[in-house]
């Protein structure tokens, strides 16, 4: 479909004068990646400590807990936060449903999006975002939040506050190693929307000032179930 | 008044795009006459400088070279087989149901824009930063036809209602002060005025969330595309990139043709070293990977997603010559690192690029003889190749530019005329020796006239020019210049032996 543009052969033919080809050569492989340069961190380092480390860094939360304290500590942070209407997301939890009692029996109003209630307009409305999350990365100590039938793109970023649930075992030790799982999957399309995630929103913009919670959530708080 | 002083009065977006031929002269002097402006811009942009070396030095060690040279490698050979790999990234993008669309020129890429908003019925659009549409002048061209374009990156947002101009590729707003927010913010959106960082960020943070909820459109940029999967990437810190992405019915992304990496491993190398170098932190807040619109089991995000590839002069740039300067991903850290730069600030560049890129791609888009004073502009000291992540040899080329300039002419006649004497007189030790003794005499006699020379010691007798001539005006400007002294280098080397 092309609105008033060019045809794309009309395009292509102008890049391929450029480069002196009459017609698109397919290249040999790509410049492999040497690993030994790219690499920031291998299954022998120890994950948990080198993302928690990381992602408190770059101004995250960072709690370590175990499976059996995880209802307890979100709806302990909730009420602290003295959230009043919140949306969820965390379907991959054992937990879910425990939590999701435990949340209402605390008098915290959870907007269920999934059933439609909570469509982006609303999500600007409410208190707490709180998430599972797909991967981490321990690298850079970042959460990674895609898209998909149970995953909304506001979650992690409309609220004012997210809460982001990790469990170790989802901790990944380089971005290498995130993207590797999406080269196996050829074929398979990717998420509509992947979001790595390394911090609150900050900007720096007036006199180099660093400010947090500009556009997106200005707290990150991150629970890391170290037996899951 | 002079094009050069006319270029002083423009306001907003116009200070990029001053009357052609640009004299950069005169912004130049008020730039360097600013002290706020000196100060700010020298701050920021020597700190940013020291966190990318001292944040590289530590990730990397000793292979930070060898990682800007894969990265080099990458995106030269994915403009080496650009063809190849932008059909491939068309066909996986329209697969996921992405409309591409291809515009050749600036007003072809604002037609496209245009005519998605205006059959689509879009009046309300966020737009996160983006260097392509500056180019594009995109802006106005939505606002002729009653769409409302909000600026959400937070100096952009500024600059947007202090009708002022971006002047950094990175942090737009460099150049203004938290005063100039606070009077803007009182003006425009009526805020109790403050000059307090937190507080105005919390006001425009207020007033552009109501934006974001009642969009229509979205508009971003792409810091990369990836070929194999037909995603488009963007990198923020506040977060807005990604609500521009995920909260509007229609997202339209502009991206020139250069932002291609052939595949994700690749796209790992260039977002471990995008804002290092750019920021000197590790990774920007967000990194958004975008493969299509909405899936049909998705409850949210944008239901049309339009990629608008643009050329815009840099299939021009793709010829072999000069191919190499289109491996730039727009990190800002040459810019940082320039000591020309940092005296003169964006704006004095006249474009919408800046800085040692902008004294490289300015001309090339522009045409050499409309901007005959940036080539010029680099003291070719060479920490723009050293902070560049993907080894852009920028000194190498401003020196080819400069000699494109004496070969077609586009360097005024007395310059080559002085230039051209000195190089015939450099050229053999007989003129080489007249030059100099025909210099002497000069100087000497115009020291004697000025009623410099004849006293004081031997370093003084000589005499001195308060004004030299012709070209060595600009270093008498602020220092004396010596007359050549009695004995040259050449007579003590042949009495040594």
């Amino acid at each position: 479909m092309t609105e008033h543009g060019e045809q794309r052969e009309v395009f292509l033919g102008r890049v391929r004068a450029a480069l002196g080809h009459t017609q698109t050569i397919v290249p040999d492989e790509p410049p492999a990646v040497d690993e030994a340069l790219v690499r920031l961190a291998t299954h022998d380092d120890d994950l948990i400590t080198m993302f928690c480390d990381r992602a408190a860094s770059v101004g995250m939360h960072v709690d370590r807990i175990t499976a059996d304290e995880l209802v307890d500590q979100i709806v302990a942070k909730l009420v602290e936060l003295d959230a009043k209407w919140i949306v969820v997301g965390f379907d991959s939890l054992d937990q879910a449903d425990a939590l999701n009692n435990a949340i209402e029996a605390a008098d915290i109003q959870i907007v269920n999006w999934l059933a439609g209630g909570a469509t982006m307009d609303v999500q600007f409305d409410t208190d707490v975002g709180v998430t599972d999350v797909h991967a981490a990365l321990a690298e850079t100590g970042s959460l990674i939040c895609n898209v998909d039938a149970k995953h909304s793109r506001g979650l992690s970023l409309i609220p004012p506050v997210h809460i982001a649930i990790v469990g170790a075992r989802q901790i990944l030790p380089d971005m290498l190693d995130y993207f590797a799982t999406q080269h196996d999957a050829t074929g398979i399309a990717l998420p509509s929307s992947q979001a790595i995630i390394s911090g609150p929103s900050k900007t720096a913009d007036i006199e180099g000032q660093l400010v947090t919670g500009v556009h997106g959530p200005g707290k990150v708080f991150v629970y890391v179930v170290e037996d899951v | 008044m002079s094009a050069s002083t006319t270029s002083l009065t423009l306001k907003g977006h116009d200070i990029l795009f001053p009357p052609l031929p640009y004299d950069m002269h005169a912004r130049a002097d008020l730039a360097t006459g600013d002290d706020q402006l000196q100060r700010f811009i020298n701050n920021a942009t020597l700190s940013k400088d020291l966190q990318r070396r001292e944040v590289c030095a530590q990730t990397f060690g000793d292979n930070y070279d060898a990682m800007r040279s894969l990265a080099a490698e990458i995106k030269q050979h994915t403009l080496d087989h650009l063809d190849h790999y932008l059909e491939q990234f068309v066909d996986a993008a329209t697969g996921t149901g992405a409309h591409v669309h291809f515009a050749a020129t600036a007003q072809q890429a604002n037609e496209i824009c245009v005519g998605i908003a205006k059959r689509e019925k879009l009046t309300q659009c966020v737009k996160s930063k983006s260097m392509v549409t500056e180019e594009m002048r995109l802006v106005p061209a939505l606002v002729k036809v009653g769409v409302e374009v909000v600026e959400t990156d937070l100096g952009e947002f500024i600059i947007q209602i202090d009708d002022d101009a971006p002047s950094h590729i990175v942090a737009p707003m460099i150049h203004k002060d938290r005063t100039a927010v606070a009077r803007a913010f009182e003006r425009e959106l009526g805020s109790p005025y403050t000059e307090n960082p937190q507080e105005l960020t919390q006001i425009a943070r207020n007033h552009l969330r109501e934006k974001y909820r009642t969009a229509d459109l979205g508009i971003c940029g792409a810091n990369f595309l990836v070929a194999r999967t037909g995603s488009a990437v963007i990198c923020t810190n506040e977060g807005n990139g990604r609500l521009c992405t995920s909260v509007p019915r229609v997202q339209v992304a502009i991206v020139g043709i250069e932002k291609l990496v052939p595949d994700m491993n690749h796209l790992a190398v260039l977002l471990k070293l995008l804002a290092r170098s750019s920021l000197g932190q590790p990774i920007t807040v967000y990194n958004h990977i975008m493969t299509g619109p909405k899936r049909k089991h998705e409850l949210d995000g944008p239901e049309q997603m339009h990629i608008i590839l643009v050329d815009n002069g840099r299939t021009e740039i793709l010829r072999e010559e000069t191919r190499e300067m289109l491996r730039c991903i727009r990190c800002g850290a040459c810019l940082n690192a320039c000591p020309v730069y940092r005296k003169l600030g964006g704006h004095a560049y006249g474009a919408v690029y800046s800085g040692p890129i902008g004294a490289l791609i300015t001309p090339m888009f522009k045409g050499l003889d409309k901007y005959p004073d940036l080539p010029h502009a680099s003291s070719l000291c060479g920490a723009c190749y050293e902070a560049c992540p993907v080894k852009i040899n920028i000194p190498k080329y401003l020196i080819q530019l400069r000699a494109q300039m004496v070969r077609r002419r586009i360097t005024k006649w007395p310059d080559r005329l002085f230039y051209g004497l000195w190089g015939m007189s450099l050229r053999h030790p007989a003129t080489y020796r007249f030059g100099g003794w025909v210099q002497k005499q000069m100087f000497r006699a115009k020291a004697r006239a000025a009623g410099t020379a004849g006293r004081g010691d031997r370093y003084t007798d000589r005499g001195w020019l308060s004004k030299a001539p012709g070209p060595l005006a600009g270093w008498t400007r602020a220092r004396d210049l010596p007359t050549p002294p009695s004995n040259s280098f050449r007579y003590w080397w042949k009495m040594r032996s």
